[in-house]
């Protein structure tokens, strides 16, 4: 089912009088080709689940359309619209069993869709062995792992076949073992499923990993929606840049003159077809070369060993951030005693911004 | 997610509850205070179309009235008196109790059985222990508390009998009202002392504070807000007190040679009401009311001074 | 090393010391709680003892502490006398109508204020905890006149319906419904369940213990009244056991009394309490320190 946002926007009046109301997510448009799973990302308060929340239909939209395929469904109430939405904390009812669980939302089902008893059981049945848990239907929710938990919770999202699946944070209650074996758990249900999915998360990583395709938000607006490698290699802007990748992206201040990138007084890059201005540089942890002659002289401060890695921890003058931090392989040998380090850097590994406007500034090539 | 469907399902739960209140809670409230400033406001006479000027004669008979001064009287000698004794008991059998391992639940339950009673009944029980039996002018038996008095050598007491004295009455009532307030303060202190961070208590133990201090130092001034809260509760309680005197003295409220000697505030209300006399009966309701909330504003001055959080 | 085997012997004795100490505070702790519990459970005891004696035994200037023989009979006879049959029936009847009703009630207040948003409620709720500030004799007053009014005295109805409506109970439900997490209700909602279902099956079964806990205290209440149904049903037919039993024995310290088959009546009385206790302590313990209700 192809999913369609057409200008959503969503504002909340403010509780206190006189002031401003809250534009929680602002003119937001997308389309997500059926079938695909899609990472709504960006930092606490971007909007990101009050879009879930609309797609769902638990909140209205305060301008614009959503449409399920062809059906404009903007104004249809949640159980009209065949979602299924996995929250944050699961949200199973302690009192039932993961059976009573999974089977409480066909029960809902009226008229022609009503079922019978044991097409009911046959589903839960179908769906429990899709998630792995055909095993634990007669436990209460409170003798489940985190992990088992979220299993139920998705399967009683998929029970009643929805159109779409929706993810509340999926991974963010789980340890980080088994946030990496979930991930991969969801991908393969949705692949299985082919149902169209989008879940909501904070964690660049978790999206990047999974995801069809990221939208990456940021105080209600759409920063940039695509392919998570493309969105990492050519990102939109500074905050984009500088949101996706562990670890983060280095920002030096820079300048353009006559087609080459300086910073400070020394010229790194030559970039064409860039006008001469001020610049802020963005340079990727692992677009650093150890170069004994090359342009960037930075001041080493240490080396971390991360086994087939090293992370080079170094500053420099014109650096926006602390440190300026390197990935670099560890059989390159750094020489831990040296002052100062000197990088040759990647091309497609700089990323120019507009010093003010952060918008991203294209090179060609 | 405010939507008009839910505004009118909202009231549609809430209308069987507003009705109610409305007839039986709101309207009177509004009705005593018109009833209490009408002179001489009668219910007969308010059916038969008659008019009252507005003022505060009600008020006047109230308190003129006989037996007034007496309700009031005994309603405050009894507060002042139960509400700090069944507190500081309560403190010392909560503070017993925590400090104790085996025994202690079955003890709490033992402690808490009399809030499960009827206090009418059990009124009653105590009318017969301290009851003396005579026939004629020998005693026959003098109640088992005179038995326990004798025992100890000392001369049995007319305690609720005709001819009894005030205070003989007024001990007996003072010792069922204590016994009928424990439970629930122990029930509150208790749960308070439980959830006492027990690290006050081993660094009090390290510094080597003795048991006394430790309860007048630590426990007391940390459960400061359930103490002001049980003696907040006591006395409302304790200003509405009427059914625990019917159990011992039955409706005539004190001994037979001197029925109403004990009668208290809402008593008086209550006997009020067949006479019809509304206007004066809602006076003295408001003055009740106002006897509440002035000594609830004490209480809580007291402790907004005294309590620490 | 002397002076070091000295210090040594000194703590000995110093924890020797405190341990006597502590010792001595524990059984003095003990005898106290002890002695207070008789204290309690001493009017149980000579209610029960009383109500098994002779009249003469019971008129016996040096007091036995066991009936000598034990009369069953006395509560035959109290059972009569005091027409406990009826009276308990009575009780029961609205006893157990008015906490139906009065949970509905209570059920429906409770969802509305913690889980449905409408304009007005918080003012709403407000003012219903004000209510419980006003002492209920001042509503005493124009209820008798309204139930009189509606021609309901001496009606099963005027013992019921008034006080159908606990804030108290509206209070401890809502806190309760709102320590369930509002997911639990958007999920239902993604699901197409209905208000009203939700309800029935997540948040009542979800709040049974605090509503065991009303079931229980609105029981007792009704037990226990004594108050309002003196002023407004206290015809044979209608009367309450509480009432029923204050006067079937009015004169509480006359010399004539049957005192023994008095007790009799005033432990048929205490039985159901008693048990409700025994075997439902745990909610009635909880529901009366949550709610802080009290007598």
């Amino acid at each position: 089912m192809k999913l369609v946002l057409e200008n959503i926007t969503k504002v909340f009046p403010n509780r206190n009088k006189g002031e401003e109301d809250v534009v929680a997510v602002n003119n937001f448009s997308f389309e997500i080709p059926d079938g695909k799973l899609v990472g709504l990302l960006g930092p606490s308060g971007c909007g990101k689940s009050t879009t879930l929340y609309m797609i769902c239909g638990l909140q209205k939209p305060s301008g614009g359309k959503i449409f399920f395929g062809e059906e404009d469904v903007t104004n249809l109430p949640p159980e009209h619209r065949g979602v299924g939405l996995v929250f944050q904390n699961y949200a199973l009812y302690p009192h039932m069993t993961v059976r009573q669980n999974i089977l409480y939302p066909l029960q809902n089902l009226k008229g022609d869709d009503k079922l019978s008893k044991e097409e009911m059981l046959k589903r839960t049945l179908e769906v429990a062995k899709l998630v792995q848990i055909d095993n634990l239907l007669d436990r209460k929710p409170s003798e489940l792992s985190g992990g088992q938990q979220q299993r139920v919770a998705i399967a009683r999202a998929l029970v009643k076949m929805p159109r779409v699946l929706l993810l509340d944070e999926p991974l963010s209650n789980l340890d980080a073992r088994l946030r990496l074996q979930t991930r991969e758990e969801i991908r393969r249900i949705q692949k299985e499923t082919g149902i169209t999915t989008v879940f909501v998360t904070h964690d660049q990583e978790e999206a990047m990993s999974i995801s069809d395709m990221i939208v990456v938000m940021k105080l209600g607006i759409v920063q940039q929606i695509g392919q998570p490698q493309r969105v990492y290699d050519d990102p939109a802007n500074l905050f984009v840049a500088k949101f996706l990748g562990t670890p983060p992206i280095n920002v030096l201040k820079g300048e353009v003159r006559g087609g080459m990138l300086f910073i400070g007084e020394e010229a790194i890059l030559p970039v064409k077809g860039v006008a001469d201005q001020p610049v802020t540089v963005g340079i990727r942890p692992e677009g650093f070369v150890l170069d004994e002659r090359g342009p960037l002289h930075c001041q080493l401060s240490g080396v971390e060993v991360m086994g087939r890695d090293v992370s080079v921890v170094a500053t420099h003058e014109a650096s926006l951030n602390p440190v300026i931090r390197s990935i670099i392989s560890a059989e390159s040998g750094v020489d831990t005693t040296a002052q100062e380090i000197r990088y040759s850097l990647k091309p497609h590994k700089v990323l120019l911004f507009h010093a003010e406007t952060e918008e991203r500034i294209p090179v060609e090539v | 997610m405010v939507d008009s469907k839910q505004q009118w399902k909202a009231w549609i739960y809430l209308a069987p509850a507003i009705v109610l209140l409305l007839v039986f809670t709101v309207w009177p409230i509004i009705n005593t205070v018109i009833m209490a400033f009408q002179n001489d406001y009668n219910a007969m006479a308010a059916v038969g179309g008659q008019t009252f000027t507005i003022g505060i004669e009600n008020f006047k008979r109230a308190v003129e009235y006989r037996n007034f001064l007496t309700c009031l009287k005994n309603t405050a000698l009894l507060c002042v008196i139960t509400v700090p004794a069944s507190t500081l008991l309560a403190l010392l059998i909560s503070a017993a109790l925590n400090s104790i391992g085996p025994l202690k639940k079955a003890l709490t339950t033992v402690f808490f059985l009399p809030y499960v009673t009827n206090s009418i009944a059990i009124g009653m029980v105590f009318a017969a222990m301290f009851n003396m039996v005579r026939t004629v002018r020998v005693v026959q038996t003098a109640g088992i508390i005179n038995n326990v008095i004798m025992f100890f050598g000392g001369e049995p007491i007319n305690w609720i009998n005709a001819g009894s004295t005030y205070w003989a009455n007024m001990t007996v009532m003072i010792i069922y009202i204590i016994w009928n307030a424990l439970p629930f303060k122990i029930l509150i202190l208790l749960g308070g002392m439980q959830s006492i961070n027990k690290q006050y208590y081993d660094a009090a133990k390290v510094d080597g504070s003795s048991r006394s201090r430790i309860l007048w130092r630590i426990t007391v001034p940390l459960l400061s807000p359930m103490i002001a809260y049980v003696v907040i509760t006591g006395f409302i309680g304790g200003f509405k007190e009427y059914t625990s005197i019917v159990g011992v003295f039955g409706e005539t409220m004190g001994p037979v040679s001197d029925k109403g000697r004990l009668n208290t505030m809402v008593g008086y209300i209550y006997d009020t009401l067949p006479r019809s006399d509304y206007g004066r009966a809602s006076a003295a309701a408001l003055i009740l009311f106002g006897i509440i909330l002035v000594v609830t504003l004490i209480n809580l001055w007291v402790s907004k001074k005294r309590v620490h959080y | 090393m002397a002076s070091v085997t000295m210090k040594e012997q000194d703590m000995r004795s110093v924890t020797a010391r405190s341990r006597a100490g502590s010792v001595l505070a524990k059984g003095m702790t003990y005898l106290f709680l002890m002695v207070m519990a008789l204290i309690v459970l001493f009017p149980f005891y000579w209610m029960i003892n009383s109500s098994l004696k002779t009249l003469a035994e019971y008129r016996l200037s040096v007091p036995t502490f066991w009936p000598k023989t034990v009369i069953w009979s006395n509560y035959a006879e109290a059972f009569t006398t005091a027409r406990l049959g009826q009276l308990f029936l009575n009780t029961l009847l609205v006893g157990v109508v008015s906490t139906l009703l009065s949970l509905v009630i209570t059920v429906l207040s409770a969802f509305a204020f913690a889980r449905l948003e409408f304009k007005g409620k918080n003012v709403m709720f407000g003012a219903l905890l004000a209510t419980m500030m006003i002492p209920g004799e001042l509503f005493t007053i124009t209820n008798y006149r309204t139930v009189n009014d509606f021609g309901w005295l001496n009606t099963y109805t005027v013992l019921i319906v008034p006080f159908l409506v606990s804030v108290c109970y509206i209070y401890l439900l809502r806190q309760n419904f709102l320590q369930i997490p509002n997911e639990l209700y958007l999920a239902a909602k993604v699901d197409g369940t209905s208000d009203f279902k939700y309800l029935w099956t997540v948040m009542i079964p979800l709040s049974l213990p605090t509503l065991i806990s009303i079931t229980i205290l609105k029981m007792m209440g009704a037990w226990n009244s004594y108050i309002w149904p003196r002023l407004v049903a206290n015809d044979a037919a209608h009367q309450m056991v509480t009432n029923g039993l204050r006067n079937a024995f009015k004169d509480a310290a006359g010399d004539q009394t049957n005192y023994p088959v008095q007790m009799a009546a005033v432990a048929l009385v205490s039985f159901p309490l008693f048990l409700v206790y025994i075997f439902l302590r745990k909610y009635i313990m909880k529901g009366v320190s949550r709610s802080g209700i009290k007598g």
